[in-house]
């Protein structure tokens, strides 16, 4: 039957679901923020380092790297699980604190610390090998002229590297924005199929529950076209940078 | 960039403690997988291994479905990677090569479908598979990760034979090679480091991925290998570790060696040096 835009009332009536907007749009200016700015710092200290601790590193990025997403999960509710997770031990032992038996999944806020350090971990490689490959591009010259002139370390960076970087950086951004916005698997599973509520979903998870867990598929229909115009806004920039790529051919 | 502090111990020193916090999980993922559980469970962590043990292992490709949902895995990447590659192979060439109409549209859809958030499509792909009675099936899975993957194939192969000078080609019909023997003699090797590219990101996407395999696959006889790991945690109150992190060890490790073929594939020079400038 047809119900014209029913569906659509029925969800931005909710306000459910614009608490879960605004939680995703935090949770993934959050994660995105910390996967550009420590991606983009590792790349800068590579430059920095001798050849076989650029190597050890690279490795190191790699592994991490290939690490399927409900491996990552696996490995990190181990490590952060209250009775003997060793994340509670490094932290009693470096006197952070008494994390002994410590629950890191009893509050949404703590909850979600412990996912955007699984999903900024595994988007740490991706982000640091391109942009240390975009390194490669900035002139040698430019750099030397720059230190000659007596510019800092910080201004040779903002005024001759950035620049360079910048097409670099702005398209993984717009991809690290559509990728966390959507951000399903480690939400899902490190918190836990049964632990979610209206107090801690994302976006996906909602729309996971609400339209399909419990087969309103309208409703989740229509939260799902929301969704996707919402990403479409913000992966703009991307597609139109791409497709100038597509033109130039 | 600047040599002027290249290597200095500071930054190594750096760089080395970074490698040890990126590499932590990895390393403490294997190492319990090696444990005695004497040493998984207290809370004075064990950091390497005493007495080694393979028993998680055993446990891990003993458990019902694992050798079961190691085959669908295999079963989905094998299709996923043929046909997108068969497919995306041509799609490109005419994509890269050729002017037709719609090719601006073909271009957008392409690049857009890549930016979907895979959540949102979970209930238009359900319908549509359950209307073909693809629910529960690995024909179903395929076809959904045929979806993702082919976009990103056609997309990077096109840029492999872009970077194909196109005198190549010619230099080859003008010496008598019809357009086939062109394809097949002078494109298809040329393209190929790109083939083994795309192939492994079709591979390691389809052997990763979660979402729909656990939506659209019900039996246990019938999920993918991820599926069942995202199962392992179990229902009771004791959590058996040690066999999680074998059986994740086990499943990361194909992806592993995929990850560093490509690697070095992708860094040859496609046509350097074919033609001179």
């Amino acid at each position: 039957m047809y119900i014209g835009l029913d569906n659509f009332r029925t969800v931005l009536h909710d306000p459910i679901f614009w608490h879960t907007l605004l939680r995703t749009l935090v949770f993934t200016a959050v994660n995105v923020g910390l996967t550009m700015v420590l991606g983009t710092l590792i790349a800068l200290l590579l430059v920095r380092v001798s050849t076989w601790v650029r190597l050890l590193l690279t490795v190191g990025l790699v592994l991490v790297w290939a690490m399927p997403p409900v491996v990552a999960v696996q490995v990190w509710s181990w490590m952060t699980n209250s009775e003997n997770g060793v994340l509670n031990y490094i932290l009693t032992r470096l006197h952070v604190g008494n994390y002994f038996n410590h629950n890191w999944y009893q509050t949404t806020f703590s909850q979600y610390s412990m996912v955007t350090s699984l999903i900024v971990w595994g988007a740490i490689p991706f982000v640091t090998i391109t942009v240390y490959a975009a390194l490669s591009q900035v002139p040698d010259a430019l750099v030397e002229a720059a230190q000659i002139d007596g510019a800092r370390a910080w201004r040779v960076f903002k005024d001759v590297t950035l620049p360079v970087l910048m097409p670099v950086l702005l398209i993984l951004t717009s991809l690290s924005i559509i990728w966390d916005f959507g951000a399903f698997t480690q939400p899902y599973l490190l918190i836990g199929p049964g632990q979610q509520t209206s107090s801690n979903y994302l976006m996906s998870t909602y729309l996971y529950f609400v339209g399909f867990a419990k087969t309103d598929f309208g409703i989740g229909a229509a939260i799902s076209i929301l969704m996707l115009v919402i990403v479409a806004a913000m992966s703009v920039v991307y597609v139109r940078r791409m497709l100038r790529v597509g033109e130039v051919a | 960039m600047s040599r002027r502090r290249a290597g200095s111990l500071g930054w190594n020193i750096v760089g080395i403690a970074l490698f040890v916090v990126m590499i932590f999980p990895v390393f403490w993922m294997i190492s319990t997988a090696f444990k005695t559980n004497g040493q998984i469970y207290s809370f004075n962590p064990t950091w390497f291994p005493r007495h080694p043990t393979l028993s998680h292992f055993e446990d891990a490709i003993h458990r019902q479905y694992f050798w079961t949902d190691v085959k669908n895995s295999a079963i989905v990447v094998i299709a996923v990677v043929a046909i997108a590659l068969g497919l995306s192979f041509f799609a490109a060439v005419a994509l890269a090569n050729y002017r037709f109409s719609g090719r601006k549209l073909f271009i957008v859809l392409v690049i857009g479908i890549q930016m979907l958030p895979q959540a949102g499509l979970i209930i238009p792909l359900y319908i549509v598979l359950a209307g073909r009675h693809q629910v529960n099936t690995l024909t179903g899975v395929i076809l959904v990760y045929l979806t993702f993957a082919l976009p990103f194939c056609v997309w990077t192969l096109r840029g492999f034979v872009l970077g194909i000078p196109k005198e190549l080609e010619e230099a080859a019909m003008v010496d008598g090679s019809t357009r086939v023997g062109a394809f097949v003699r002078i494109l298809l090797p040329l393209v190929a480091p790109g083939l083994v590219a795309t192939s492994v990101f079709a591979f390691i996407t389809s052997w990763n991925e979660y979402i729909f395999a656990n939506t659209l696959l019900h039996s246990g006889n019938k999920q993918t290998i991820t599926v069942w790991l995202s199962y392992l945690y179990g229902g009771n109150r004791f959590v058996d570790w040690g066999e999680i992190m074998a059986a994740s060890t086990l499943i990361a490790i194909p992806v592993v060696i995929f990850f560093l073929l490509v690697q070095r594939r992708i860094a040859f020079g496609l046509t350097t040096g074919a033609v001179k400038a």
